[in-house]
């Protein structure tokens, strides 16, 4: 029997309730409170649209797969967004449809090669294809990309707009929300348990009648489409992108992200990128550079040790270690 | 055309030489994963350590660099029978995907502690040798390329007659051949783990020493790609076989230096995986692998 709030990592629908309207809550009445500081927004825009990544990425761990290469879809959803969108002069709203289309059919492709593999060797060529694909980038197509140098890409608002920060900002925010109630949808219906039953134990989702390679590859896609999307909306938050969209940590963030707050939820990976990018960058404005990331990198290690649900199990573990010790007085 | 022989001679030599470092990675993964059936992926990270370990007492001492191979390897070893019992032993049995994502918190570790002590320039050292070539065959190449590839096949000499001939090695090899087995016959597998994570990570150091004498330049986070591409040896050779990583180290390390001659030097990272996923759209567990694990 598999229990759906599992698919949430929250166990009481109380403070399931609660959460999400305090999330949505704080999401509409941050910029306000902080008087539209343009650091602030601009942080608040990039934690939003990494909340849409490292859920994307997350989806995956749904089927008991894992990525180390997401950056390749990220990277491809705002390179093709970018191309088209500054070609055809169509808001960046819409071309983000087609970049994450194109992640979508690389991330079909890459789903054929990888479903069938075993973790590691999973990870490896994840991981190897978004170096192919930089490769590709800066030599190939360099004539098209711009190569090391980059190409320019449209706003998503134009900044002659008054406040167009708030409001790509909200934009955003509305977009990250769409997406995560879609793979909520996703994770209730049939489809979702079909996941959980492959995860747990693959040869009796088998001799249910579940086929893995095609949950699994539906997976990919999805998660691969989804990321797409959040590379475009960086991108046309930045206005330009480099070949450096590729990079190993671009690859990692949504991993940090949806382990240290919790794997395989809903919840996890929102409430990862706001714990670790506040970290981030309160790390930053104390000065500190190279020991933030020994700073993250021993907090993950922490975690997976003593925390492997993340942290947002974090409060039922306190709770259950104060009633403990309330028995035992 | 003799022209053409020639240079595939040079190529092939370039290739024996680049396979060696990468062959002593791939091994030390290799014996990782038999034992333990963990897969590191911050071994790269260890081999930078390696570099640096051997640039940081080659600046105090002078000695020449082949000998620091005594620094290097004691310390990695040391190094890593640490950070098996910190970080892999744990988590020992909680689920693949967990391996993996400690190597990435130890990859951010290792690299920015790096940083904030050798800082993140581009270093280099100069071999003694360096100005030295020798002929053979016809084909000029530099000393130091005959003496890594000299030095990697002794290294692999000790490490065979440690595996086949002493009891500790004969231990190993039966842990990672059954690990219950193994226990029943009264081997501490847990010692076993810390063994072969040391072994690995002292190879990784000499691959590092080696790294450095042969004058490549290397920073923190160098480790990342010759990790990669002995992952790619792996996987052409087989997860847990040790003939299967050295035949799969000089078939990269060839068509990587053919790769970079006929396509380009921007190719030369991307190669790899392109090897890498053909292999395994043709044989899912590698070409020397066995087919089931």
């Amino acid at each position: 029997m598999i229990d759906m709030n599992k698919t949430l990592g929250i166990e009481s629908k109380k403070t399931r309730l609660y959460g999400i309207i305090f999330l949505l809550i704080m999401a509409i009445i941050l910029p306000l409170i902080f008087g539209l500081n343009l650091y602030i927004l601009t942080l608040l825009i990039l934690m939003v649209i990494f909340i849409i990544y490292a859920s994307s990425w997350n989806f995956l761990t749904y089927t008991g797969q894992g990525s180390l290469g997401h950056a390749a879809f990220f990277g491809l959803g705002g390179y093709i967004s970018a191309m088209v969108a500054s070609a055809s002069g169509i808001s960046p709203y819409l071309t983000m449809l087609v970049g994450g289309g194109a992640a979508a059919l690389v991330g079909l492709f890459i789903g054929v090669i990888c479903v069938r593999l075993k973790e590691w060797f999973l990870a490896m060529v994840t991981f190897g294809f978004a170096i192919i694909i930089q490769t590709l980038m800066v030599s190939q197509f360099a004539t098209v990309t711009g190569g090391w140098d980059g190409i320019a890409a449209p706003r998503l608002i134009s900044s002659t707009v008054p406040n167009y920060l708030l409001v790509e900002y909200y934009s955003i925010v509305l977009i990250a929300a769409l997406i995560i109630l879609f793979f909520w949808l996703i994770l209730r219906s049939r489809v979702g348990l079909a996941f959980a039953a492959i995860r747990e134990n693959e040869m009796e989702a088998r001799a249910a009648g579940i086929d893995p390679v095609r949950y699994r590859l539906f997976a990919f896609v999805v998660s691969a489409y989804f990321s797409g999307i959040a590379g475009a909306l960086e991108i046309h938050h930045m206005g330009y992108i480099t070949p450096e969209i590729f990079s190993v940590d671009i690859s990692f963030w949504p991993i940090i992200y949806s382990i240290s707050g919790g794997l395989g939820t809903l919840a996890g990976p929102i409430v990862g990128t706001i714990v670790i990018t506040v970290l981030w960058d309160g790390l930053q404005s104390l000065g500190i550079t190279y020991a933030r990331f020994i700073i993250i990198g021993l907090l993950l290690v922490l975690i997976i040790i003593f925390l492997p649900k993340g942290l947002i199990s974090l409060p039922d573990r306190v709770r259950k270690y104060f009633e403990g010790r309330q028995k035992t007085s | 055309m003799a022209g053409g022989i020639d240079v595939v001679l040079q190529v092939l030599i370039w290739g024996l030489y680049a396979g060696c470092i990468y062959i002593l990675l791939a091994i030390g993964l290799n014996l990782i994963f038999g034992v333990m059936k963990v897969v590191n992926f911050a071994h790269g990270e260890l081999l930078m350590l390696g570099a640096y370990i051997t640039f940081t007492f080659y600046a105090l001492s002078g000695f020449n660099p082949y000998v620091l191979l005594a620094a290097s390897v004691p310390t990695l070893i040391l190094a890593g029978i640490i950070i098996e019992r910190l970080c892999f032993r744990p988590i020992l049995g909680t689920g693949k995907l967990n391996e993996i994502f400690i190597s990435i918190g130890l990859i951010y570790i290792i690299q920015n502690a790096a940083a904030l002590i050798w800082t993140d320039e581009w270093r280099i050292i100069h071999s003694p040798y360096e100005k030295i070539t020798i002929s053979i065959f016809g084909v000029n190449m530099p000393l130091d390329y005959l003496i890594i590839i000299i030095t990697t096949i002794l290294i692999l000499i000790v490490l065979y007659l440690f595996l086949r001939k002493t009891r500790l090695g004969k231990a190993m090899r039966a842990t990672s051949q059954n690990r219950k087995g193994a226990m029943l016959m009264g081997i501490n597998v847990e010692r076993m783990d810390m063994l072969s994570f040391g072994i690995g990570a002292g190879l990784a150091g000499a691959a590092g020493t080696l790294w450095v004498v042969s004058g490549q330049v290397f920073n923190p986070y160098m480790g990342s790609i010759p990790a990669i591409k002995a992952f790619a040896i792996v996987i052409i050779g087989g997860l847990g076989s040790i003939p299967g990583a050295i035949i799969g180290g000089l078939i990269y390390g060839i068509a990587e230096n053919f790769a970079i001659f006929t396509l380009g030097g921007a190719w030369k990272d991307a190669v790899s995986f392109i090897i890498l996923i053909l292999v395994l759209i043709i044989r899912p567990t590698g070409i020397f692998g066995e087919s089931a694990e």
